[in-house]
């Protein structure tokens, strides 16, 4: 089997195993160099490679370590996801596990060539590998982005529950409560929107599988994570005008003679 | 007659037993509301049954001091949004140094 059809055949049956219906992380692996390679031989051997090919081994390493450590982040990020069910978060959890998994068997291949034809393969399967990175790493961020901003418009959800108590005393206290009103709606629309484009970021980006070196997949999965970039964002913005809403039905209340002790008594 | 009595012995006594059992305080107890997701502002009827979240007062609690900590929990929220809106950033940005 050559290394190229491990590669395939990885990426295969990892996709298989991966199934979440929200985020399906398909994955391949980074193993194809390492899983290829049967011999671990000392590093003494390694006065076979030339400088030229001991840096590029070296550069190998930094490379694997970098995306370790940002797969490392994103895991501890996906454990602490609150709008997700488990059975999600354990399979994007195993899914980055996998690669960091994957990644740590490579090095540990690279690190023990002493040939460089071997060498040059195995360096060559961390581009190949990249593809996988290059997937996995945002769709997991934009995940993680999306859990937080529907996280947030619960929070925000249940404080304008409490502010609509207040000001809706305010206005029976005889109040002008025209603009916190105002406020309150346009906050609930600005939550209402930011849940929707949450949600779509997540559809637009979670179904996406590595494009294994086809450039039309490659582009379109690439559109595909900027256009849930860009939900991303406006459910961001959306977020931050809900921020302002409250602050402004805040110090409405605080100009208005009620009581400063309502409580939401709706069941 | 009889057989009336018997009856509405029997029944009495099925009745007790499904009391005794606690079958009958779990049908006649309310469900619990759950905890609205959408982003409906003014929608008060769940949310007051949720449990607070992330630092949240108790949802029932609209004074001062329960606004004052719930705007502070989602501030800090917010500052994580920050922090994953730019490492969404860097991910699509990110190029292989191979």
């Amino acid at each position: 089997m050559t290394l190229k059809q491990f590669i395939v055949r990885a990426a295969l049956l990892l996709g298989l195993v991966t199934l979440v219906p929200a985020l399906a992380l398909a994955q391949t692996s980074a193993t194809a160099g390492a899983a290829a390679g049967a011999s671990v031989t000392t590093s003494a051997a390694v006065a076979n490679l030339t400088a030229a090919e001991t840096k590029a081994q070296t550069r190998g390493d930094t490379e694997i370590d970098r995306r370790t450590a940002a797969l490392t982040d994103l895991n501890t990020r996906v454990q602490a996801m609150q709008k997700v069910t488990d059975t999600f978060k354990q399979s994007l959890s195993a899914t980055v596990s996998s690669v960091i998994s994957a990644l740590s068997t490579l090095k540990t291949k690279i690190d023990a060539d002493t040939d460089a034809a071997t060498l040059k393969t195995d360096l060559k399967s961390i581009t190949d590998s990249y593809r996988v990175f290059a997937l996995v790493l945002p769709q997991g961020r934009i995940a993680a982005a999306a859990d937080r901003e529907v996280t947030l418009v619960s929070m925000m959800s249940t404080l304008g529950a409490k502010l609509q108590a207040r000001v809706q005393a305010a206005g029976q206290a005889g109040n002008d409560v025209t603009a916190p009103t105002a406020a309150l709606t346009d906050m609930a629309s600005k939550l209402q929107d930011a849940q929707t484009q949450a949600e779509a970021a997540v559809s637009a980006s979670a179904a996406l599988t590595p494009d294994n070196g086809n450039a039309t997949q490659m582009a379109s999965n690439t559109a595909a994570l900027k256009t849930a970039r860009g939900d991303i964002k406006t459910a961001q913005a959306d977020l931050v005008a809900a921020r302002k809403d409250i602050d402004t039905v805040v110090a409405a209340l605080k100009t208005m003679k009620t009581s400063t002790t309502a409580s939401t008594t709706a069941q | 007659m009889a057989k009336w009595i018997i009856g509405i012995i029997v029944v009495v006594a099925l009745g007790a037993g499904l009391w005794y059992s606690g079958v009958l305080n779990t049908l006649m107890t309310p469900p619990v509301a759950t905890p609205a997701t959408t982003g409906q502002a003014t929608t008060t009827n769940q949310q007051a049954a949720a449990q607070p979240e992330n630092g949240m007062s108790a949802n029932n609690d609209a004074s001062d001091a329960a606004i004052a900590q719930d705007t502070a929990a989602i501030d800090a929220q917010m500052q994580g949004l920050t922090t994953d809106s730019a490492n969404v950033d860097t991910s699509l940005n990110d190029k292989s140094v191979q």
